[in-house]
């Protein structure tokens, strides 16, 4: 545990529930206790999930423009080779911003992955498809969906989707997809609704691939800055994830669609919807807090008032979610563990098997690592606010300091929640 | 041949005295497993279809005290050498790696097993009650100083009661033989049937409650709680499984075998103790919150129908009752077993705190699989051992006493109550994070629940394994004390099924 140094101001001590957070966090401090075990573990699984993310982000970039409509999608997470090559917009030498070092192509651990998968043997690839020894993009689209469920958490892109504009940009690509196909086009005649949720779907299949693209090249480059020994506490972890944010926050979100080599803008990037507003809050606040009741480690009863009656008091995200797996179907997170599992840094696969019961339950550990991970995640998204609605951690005015300590009360209210994970990460050996 | 079974533990016991502490446990299942080996070749040789005593041995000992060295082997202690020796070797194997004073613990342990050995196969009264003593000390030792919470009050008040069972059993032996005159103690001099129906009846009222004790039967159990709670799990799997198996081995040997008029006249007093057991200990064991208390509870419902069987004198409901002790000690050993690993990996065994333990990933999914298992196997579920003998009892028993019988079938569903419960607090639901960081069950831990669950499975589906070894002796024994009833236990449920049409 560590002990926090608090800024050289006037402020009494915060009566919080959190105090030692919220001091941490006027410090420039994160959630997270700045540990040499925490940074190491949060880096490890950075590391670690960027590579199925890697796969993640062309994938559903794929379903978005390419598989788009297809009735009958059951080839959509096989991605073909033209993806795998898509330039990442923030990696390789043509980047528009170099955030990674590495190729713009897909991470080579995953195309060995893809090659030969968990079973280590080529096989053809719907025999590793059918068996699960692959990248679990369910989890991507679990995201995706608690997103799209949730729905109006702030931004332009989401009242957007409800607008005459993207109606009539939509209504063209239906029409060029189905273009030919009768069936379809009576179909869509019948039941136009059902076709544009449909769409409105697939915009947020784009919104979500749009925004990883961003986070997998961050979190590789955070990799490689630990590995070099330029990352040594979690603050400055958090920072690069700040300035990150910065950095990218402009980045525009759109959906295109191909259809026949044509470009359908659906959302056309001159709508200027960017990758902070539109991407990275709803994102933060539909899968780290909110999601959704049975998607997590347990079923919950409705009947029994465990599921609240107001959508947007969900908290199930991976800020609260208990990471034991009770072995009932269709557990994103558990899947996404799988997918992490594979890509572990040493270090990571070493430390864990000296803890609890080593490989055994590494899955476990490894769920508890990323929720430490994205409680640092979502400190740098809180200081990337304070940073833009609010004041300066060292502004000399105790009103303005004030101001920042009621924002970051606030933000850990979420936290007072019994189920919240906050208390948990504060001790070390919660694994 | 049969004195193997006695001495050999006996000798390997003085020899593990001697033997540096490093291999002692190695050398305790050697031992153990030579016994269970020899066993089983005994099984080879006997002949299920005489009643009659086979492999007999015979050394003059005391003979003016009519004390000789006389061994044999039935129906009725065949089963029971078999389930003595494989839960000696069971409770040997799942002891811990790292057991306090293990020369004197191991010893302890092939004590008790040839003590039981020699009273299974005694076929002299004193000889009987020599071994039935020997056993005595050894288990005290292994309960107050193994023992976990209040073994020292559980180990005095276990002396107690056996000792009163000892002294009781004695007094029994020693009228019979002087009333009758008889000079000698062994059985075939010794049967009460000529001796007037009062004093059988008082003779046998002093067996019922010696042995009664030991079962135990209520009210005479309430040492049992206490003893099963505060011994260890192996010796918990001994008590259960044997120890109180050789009472209910007493009674049917003494009280069936040396009085089978007075039995028989008893019979619907005995069928209504049973049926009080069962239904005492059933409800008691819904109201626990100790899973290991709960075990010991069932475990007196479950005695019950052992007598309800023995009570019913068919052929059928005797050799269930033959088939629930075996089904019994595997149960509880099972189950004991599987307990002993829960506290030692959660360090509780209360209700209201396990929870979650079949997690797949940091609960004890093996061990909660096999604890379901074992609960399945209490209840009587089909195609395990429990069903097997309980259905015996219940099929041969009903045409005689219906009433205690479907009181007794009751008693089956409130089983399958606490089992719910049980099951479904220690292993459903949610794992608590917050407590769930269990070390992992090793191999050699899961081994003993394994090998019991393969046999309660086995002998499910194949319960002609089970029975076949009893059935002549059983029903020899059910012509003694009701003349009439002369056939093979498989007509006598043809006959029985005829007249329920």
């Amino acid at each position: 545990m560590t002990t926090t140094t608090l800024p050289p101001i006037t402020l009494p001590p915060s009566t919080h529930e959190f105090a030692d957070v919220v001091h941490r966090l006027e410090a420039g401090g994160s959630m997270l206790p700045d540990t040499p075990e925490n940074l190491m573990q949060i880096i490890g699984i950075y590391k670690a999930y960027a590579v199925p993310m890697d796969f993640y982000w062309r994938d559903l970039l794929y379903i978005a423009e390419r598989v788009f409509l297809n009735p009958l999608p059951a080839f959509k997470y096989f991605l073909p080779q033209e993806y795998l090559d898509l330039p990442n917009h923030y990696a390789g030498e043509h980047a528009d911003l170099r955030i990674w070092r590495g190729e713009a192509t897909a991470h080579p651990e995953l195309l060995e992955f893809m090659k030969t998968g968990e079973m280590k043997q080529k096989l053809p690839r719907l025999f590793h498809h059918l068996w699960h020894d692959r990248i679990n993009m369910e989890f991507a689209e679990a995201c995706m969906r608690a997103m799209f469920w949730h729905r109006g958490m702030g931004g332009q892109f989401d009242p957007y989707l409800d607008s005459a504009e993207y109606k009539a940009n939509a209504d063209r690509a239906i029409r060029a997809y189905f273009q030919g196909n009768p069936v379809m086009l009576g179909l869509y005649q019948l039941f136009p609704e059902m076709f544009l949720e449909q769409v409105r779907q697939l915009s947020y299949y784009a919104n979500l691939g749009l925004f990883w693209e961003v986070m997998a090249p961050v979190f590789f480059e955070m990799s490689d800055l630990y590995d070099e020994g330029k990352i040594t506490t979690v603050p400055e972890a958090m920072n690069f994830l700040v300035n990150g944010i910065f950095a990218i926050a402009g980045r525009p979100i759109y959906h295109h669609v191909y259809i026949r080599g044509e470009c359908y803008e659906i959302i056309p990037k001159s709508k200027g919807f960017m990758w902070l507003y539109e991407a990275a809050l709803p994102y933060v606040e539909a899968v780290f807090y909110r999601t959704s009741p049975f998607r997590g480690t347990k079923s919950y009863n409705a009947q029994a008032k465990q599921v609240p009656d107001n959508q947007a008091d969900f908290h199930y995200g991976i800020l609260y979610a208990d990471v034991f797996p009770v072995g009932s179907a269709g557990i994103p997170p558990t899947l996404l563990m799988q997918d992490m599992l594979h890509f572990l840094p040493p270090y990571l696969v070493d430390y864990y098997k000296q803890h609890c019961r080593g490989e055994d339950d590494m899955l476990i550990q490894l769920g508890i690592s990323f929720q430490r991970s994205m409680y640092n995640v979502t400190s740098a998204v809180i200081q990337a606010l304070r940073t833009a609605l609010l004041y300066p951690l060292d502004d000399p005015n105790p009103r303005h300091l004030m101001a920042n300590r009621q924002f970051f009360e606030g933000q850990l209210d979420r936290f007072k929640r019994p189920e919240a994970r906050l208390r948990d990460i504060q001790r070390q050996n919660y694994r | 041949m049969l004195s193997t079974l006695i001495w050999f533990p006996f000798l390997g016991a003085i020899a593990i005295a001697l033997l540096p502490p490093r291999p002692l446990k190695l050398v305790a299942l050697a031992i153990s497993g030579f016994v269970l080996l020899w066993n089983v070749w005994i099984v080879t040789q006997f002949d299920s279809t005489t009643p009659l005593l086979q492999l007999q041995e015979y050394l003059p000992w005391l003979e003016t005290l009519g004390l000789n060295y006389q061994l044999g082997v039935d129906g009725l202690s065949l089963p029971l050498l078999l389930l003595n020796s494989l839960l000696t070797w069971i409770a040997i194997y799942s002891s811990q790696e790292q057991t306090e004073r293990p020369r004197l613990f191991y010893s302890l342990i092939l004590l008790v097993s040839g003590a039981v050995a020699g009273a299974l196969l005694a076929q002299n009264l004193l000889l009987f009650f020599l071994f039935y003593e020997v056993e005595l000390v050894p288990f005290y030792l292994l309960i107050s100083i193994w023992g976990g919470e209040k073994c020292n009050y559980a180990a005095m008040k276990f002396l107690l009661y056996t000792a009163l069972s000892g002294a009781l059993i004695l007094l029994a032996f020693l009228g019979l033989v002087w009333l009758q005159g008889a000079g000698s103690f062994a059985y075939e001099a010794a049967m009460g049937d000529t001796l007037p129906l009062w004093i059988q009846l008082v003779l046998l009222g002093l067996v019922l409650v010696g042995f009664g004790i030991k079962i135990p039967l209520v009210p005479l159990h309430t040492w049992l709680p206490d003893t099963y709670v505060a011994a260890s799990a192996p010796v918990a799997i001994l008590l259960g499984g044997v120890l109180a198996k050789l009472g209910a081995y007493g009674i049917f040997r003494f009280g069936l075998g040396l009085f089978p008029m007075a039995w028989a006249n008893l019979a619907p007093v005995l069928a209504t103790w049973a049926t009080v057991s069962v239904l005492y200990g059933a409800t008691v064991a819904i109201a626990q919150k100790d899973i290991k208390r709960m075990v010991a509870y069932s475990s007196i419902g479950h005695m019950g129908y052992i007598l309800l069987g023995g009570s019913a004198l068919t052929a059928l409901s005797l050799v269930g009752a033959i088939a629930q002790m075996v089904a019994h000690g595997l149960i509880l050993a099972i189950l004991f077993h599987l307990v002993g690993v829960i506290e030692t990996k959660v360090g509780t065994r209360e209700l209201d705190v396990l929870n979650g333990l079949m997690n797949p990933i940091r609960g004890l999914p093996l061990v909660s699989a096999l604890l379901i298992l074992g609960g399945m196997a209490s209840a009587g579920i089909p195609g395990l051992v429990g069903f097997v003998s309980e259905f015996l009892v219940f099929q041969g028993s009903y045409a005689v006493f219906p009433l205690q019988t479907l009181l007794c079938v009751v008693g089956t569903g409130l089983t399958a109550v606490y089992f719910v419960i049980l099951l479904n607090r220690t292993c459903f639901g949610k794992l608590d994070n917050a407590i769930a960081y269990f070390p992992k069950v090793e191999w050699r831990e899961r081994v003993p629940a394994l090998i019991l669950a393969i046999i309660i499975f086995f002998l499910g589906i194949q319960p002609a394994w089970l029975v076949r070894w009893s059935e002549s002796t059983s029903t020899l024994m059910v012509a003694a004390a009701t003349p009439s009833l002369t056939q093979p236990a498989l007509a006598q449920a043809a006959q029985i099924a005829k007249v329920q049409k």
